[in-house]
């Protein structure tokens, strides 16, 4: 794909002193896996990669450095570019401080998708081009093998960056309202059942939290003790609880980039949460997060016009 | 034993209205059903949408929250963000499959005593219907 490109950037970006620091994705310790790194001296640049796995957003590892005087460039999908924005206009991270390399996102790649379909694989049995890879000699569509959260990704171009490498890139063509419409049409009963056959999995390991990079808060209501909104206990109404206040938290400032439901140890549809509420805010407040840098976040504003008919 | 049942329902009322509507309801002995709980609040805006999720997970069978009519708000706009706030949480609710009416809104001012009454009757009389809460009732209490 574009990894010399991105590698002779970061190194040109790094040897002029342009920034202190690449955040970027290297190969994980176990196949079909991408990891952050934090890259500062030019020779580095080597370890970067760029491929169907570099899934972790990475504005999650701007926070750290918040407060430092680091000039940092950072490898942006359009989820990573559009969680940037989000955190520059909540005045976590300085615009002038992040130098921002879009990526039109290529789709990532589920492994437990291809492991599912494909039985036993190596990484050196396959050559992924544009939306298709070889494997075996037979070449495969990627489309039903991306990751859930990225097939229902609407905006694979980064809308902020400071330079583009790889050409933009269309949409899939399965929209992300396709999975709430199967939700949608079910009755409240049905609701019901899928919710508590999901959430009652979940062991509240937070990695859900702990991946999201809008979740910075230093002390998260789920952990506090004064006052203790929920107990740590992963039980269905506990866990309900956390997943419905998490998602309100998160109400106008989703990305939708997925790193939640990605970083689930027990596979939970937990996207689908704060993707409905920002489904909710965008039809009937007409916003959406990490688009633009002017405007307002929807719940810190209001229209005299805003739906009312649920009040008696 | 079922039809002894009596819900418990939680009112957020905000200061400058519905807990003065609540006030003049009772100075004007107007009737209305027991089962709320009021908890006043400095504005319908302060209410965090948490207050209700914890409220229905302490085991309250339904939530009452009710402020001042919009244009209102004695802090101008509070009201307005509370709709927002409510109106998201109250659709999210219902998505995962809580009954929409163990959640109510309402607007109530100082001067509507009767309309306090008519709320809370309304409120009740469908909380009623739903019969006891379940979903998201904890399951055990931990004593630290």
């Amino acid at each position: 794909m574009f990894e010399k490109e991105i590698r002779r950037k970061s190194e040109e970006l790094l040897e002029t002193k342009t920034v202190d620091m690449v955040i970027g994705y290297t190969s994980g310790s176990l196949p079909f896996q991408a990891r952050p790194v934090l890259i500062s001296s030019p020779e580095d640049t080597e370890q970067l990669v760029w491929n169907h796995f570099s899934s972790p957003n990475l504005a999650r590892y701007l926070l750290p450095y918040r407060d430092s005087s680091k000039k940092i460039a950072l490898l942006a999908k359009g989820c990573d570019a559009r969680a940037v924005m989000v955190l520059i206009q909540e005045k976590q991270f300085p615009r002038e401080r992040v130098h921002i390399i879009g990526l039109p996102c290529p789709g990532m790649i589920s492994k437990t998708k291809l492991e599912k379909e494909l039985g036993e694989i190596k990484e050196e049995d396959f050559s992924f081009e544009k939306d298709t890879f070889l494997w075996q000699g037979k070449k495969w569509e990627i489309f039903p093998f991306l990751e859930d959260t990225c097939s229902r990704c609407r905006y694979p171009n980064p809308p902020l960056y400071d330079e583009l490498i790889g050409e933009k890139r269309e949409l899939w063509g399965s929209s992300s309202t396709d999975y709430l419409e199967k939700i949608n049409g079910q009755s409240e009963e049905e609701r019901w059942q899928f919710w508590e056959e999901e959430l009652s999995r979940c062991i509240r390991c937070y990695a859900c939290r702990n991946a999201c990079p809008l979740c910075y808060c230093k002390e998260c209501f789920a952990e506090s003790d004064l006052p203790r909104w929920v107990s740590g206990v992963p039980t269905l109404s506990d866990n309900l609880f956390f997943h419905l206040g998490r998602s309100m938290h998160l109400a106008g400032r989703c990305v939708e980039c997925g790193a939640c439901e990605r970083a689930c140890p027990e596979e939970i549809k937990i996207g689908l949460l704060p993707l409905k509420v920002e489904m909710i805010i965008k039809d009937n407040f007409s916003f959406e997060a990490g688009l633009s840098l002017e405007e307002d976040a929807p719940l810190l504003t209001y229209r005299e016009t805003d739906p009312g008919e649920f009040i008696k | 034993m079922k039809n002894n049942w009596e819900p418990k329902i939680v009112a957020f009322l905000c200061h400058w209205c519905s807990y003065a509507g609540a006030d003049l309801a009772g100075i004007s002995r107007i009737q209305y059903p027991p089962n709320i709980r009021v908890i006043r609040v400095p504005c319908s805006g302060a209410v965090n949408p948490l207050y209700i999720l914890k409220a229905l997970r302490e085991g309250a069978d339904g939530v009452l929250v009710s402020g001042c009519h919009p244009g209102d708000c004695h802090y101008l706009s509070g009201n307005y963000f509370a709709r927002r706030k409510f109106f998201i949480l109250h659709e999210l609710l219902q998505w995962v499959g809580i009954e929409k009416d163990r959640v109510q809104f309402s607007w109530v001012s100082a001067s509507e005593g009767q309309k306090f009454s008519q709320v809370v009757e309304e409120t009740v009389e469908k909380v009623k219907k739903l019969g006891p809460a379940k979903k998201l009732v904890k399951e055990f209490t931990f004593h630290v």
